[in-house]
């Protein structure tokens, strides 16, 4: 029986569906048998985050209207074999999806493969809690800024108001630069007030960017930092210890100058 | 000025605005807002119950119009309670 | 192999002309033929009975003979669908390949049983 493990933010933007991408294939690279669920009804990206948006057939309104069988649906992954997608519709009534179905899907898909990752729409309404409903663990990820530690702390909030206890924090595009100049809220400050457990750090890294171009995720690239990142969180998740990524970079002429002269 | 001081005022650091701090800062307020204003109404009678059997051990009190609520500024937020004294009790513990 | 409910000839007098560009999210679905004045955007979709014409660049999902006719052809000013589907044959766009640089109207239609796509060439 495999685990059912939602991504969440509240806020928009922070890298939902980018870490659903590089988490679902960096526990592929694992060997492990995964499934990851798009929920963006209307919006969907995360096809087009794995390259895979030109083999969508059947999505997962066809899937829980009976248009399809749920094996139909499943677009198998190009790079590894032991990987699936289940879109969402792009087109259709969102509306038609509900909590039961969702409860439903991930009974079923949980019975097959080792992880289902469900990538959760922004917001709080309708398809927030489509997306938690059959979830046994949930992921929230954000970013250093108070708009989206904000977002954070409302959906730790709800998550465990619905049961789902302890979620895991991922702190994404961490400037090392910027936290050392004091301009931006460095891991213990956002630790501090949101009280959660740490899964991982991400660092603001332009290998996201080339690779979302390509659809093919970060975690797969050997030289990406932000693709070590990604492979420490699964190495997380499936139970090992990993040491935090340490994110100093060599200081500058400069800095070492300010912390000469006792700057922060 | 002390030299260190300056030396900060010329990497443009000024040790009294970092941003860092005042996100910190906005974020820790923004957030006694939101969670003051998500928290269910059982939590303030729970509360308002486990007060009341803790302060009945050292005085009677009125119980009926005592009167718990937050009260929300700007830059705080307080857990004001009106509490009526009947009678401080002589002999305690 | 699916029967033809319409086919796409029944269908001719049955055409459907949309004078804009289809964005992401939007589907033009029709039981007769679809000619669109305008582009169609990866994430827009296209279902016809008949046959799709697509007087701009074609980059979302389209599916003409969607009811079983083989003989259905989709064309366009820049043919770069997502995917395209006639009848029961579904292709795609080969992965990680630049659009060209030279464009030319295209169609597709199925011959000999594959989907061919071809430069359009006005039939004599």
């Amino acid at each position: 029986m495999g685990e059912v493990l939602v991504i969440t933010s509240g806020k928009g933007g922070v890298g939902k569906t980018t870490s659903t991408a590089n988490i679902g294939t960096g526990l592929a690279m694992l060997g492990k048998q995964v499934v990851m669920v798009d929920t963006d009804i209307g919006l969907r990206n995360l096809d087009v985050v794995l390259g895979l948006e030109n083999r969508i057939v059947y999505d997962i309104v066809d899937v829980v209207r009976g248009n399809c069988r749920l094996k139909q649906a499943l677009i198998k992954d190009k790079r590894f074999e032991n990987m699936f997608l289940l879109p969402a519709a792009q087109t259709k009534d969102k509306t038609s999806v509900t909590e039961e179905h969702m409860k439903a899907l991930a009974e079923q898909l949980k019975a097959e493969f080792d992880y289902v990752i469900i990538d959760c729409p922004a917001g709080i309404e309708h398809g927030f809690k489509n997306a938690i409903a059959g979830a046994d663990h949930a992921i929230v990820v954000t970013t250093p800024e108070v708009s989206a530690v904000r977002d954070a702390d409302r959906i730790i909030g709800l998550l465990e108001a619905s049961g789902l206890e302890s979620p895991k924090l991922i702190i994404n595009r961490i400037r090392t630069k910027m936290v050392q100049a004091g301009d931006m809220m460095a891991v213990d400050d956002m630790m501090e007030i949101l009280a959660v457990d740490l899964l991982g750090i991400v660092p603001d890294d332009d290998t996201i960017v080339i690779s979302t171009n390509r659809g093919e995720p970060a975690v797969t690239d050997e030289d990406s930092k932000a693709g070590q990142a990604y492979r420490n969180i699964t190495r997380r998740i499936i139970g090992e210890e990993v040491p935090l990524m340490s994110l100093e970079e060599k200081q500058g002429f400069l800095d070492k100058l300010k912390t000469l002269f006792g700057s922060k | 000025m002390a030299f260190s001081d300056m030396i900060n005022k010329f990497f443009g650091k000024d040790q009294v605005a970092n941003s860092k701090d005042v996100a910190k800062e906005r974020l820790r307020l923004v957030l006694v807002h939101d969670r003051a204003n998500a928290l269910p109404e059982d939590v303030l009678l729970a509360l308002r119950e486990e007060m009341i059997k803790v302060i009945t051990k050292y005085m009677d009190i009125d119980e009926g119009a005592l009167d718990v609520g937050l009260t929300k500024s700007d830059t705080e937020i307080a857990l004001v309670a009106n509490i009526p004294v009947v009678r401080i009790k002589r002999n305690v513990g | 192999m699916t029967e033809a409910i319409i086919k796409a000839d029944e269908a001719g007098e049955n055409t459907i002309l949309v004078q804009k560009s289809l964005r992401s999210g939007q589907t033009v679905e029709f039981p007769g033929n679809v000619v669109i004045l305008g582009d169609v955007n990866p994430g827009a979709e296209i279902i016809a009975g008949g046959h799709i014409v697509v007087m701009g660049a074609l980059r979302g999902v389209v599916h003409a003979g969607a009811l079983g006719d083989e003989t259905a052809t989709i064309t366009a000013f820049q043919l770069e669908p997502t995917q395209l589907r006639i009848a029961t044959h579904i292709t795609r766009s080969p992965d990680g390949t630049d659009a060209p640089d030279i464009i030319h109207p295209e169609i597709a239609m199925i011959r000999n049983g594959v989907v061919v796509i071809e430069k359009y060439v006005v039939p004599k």
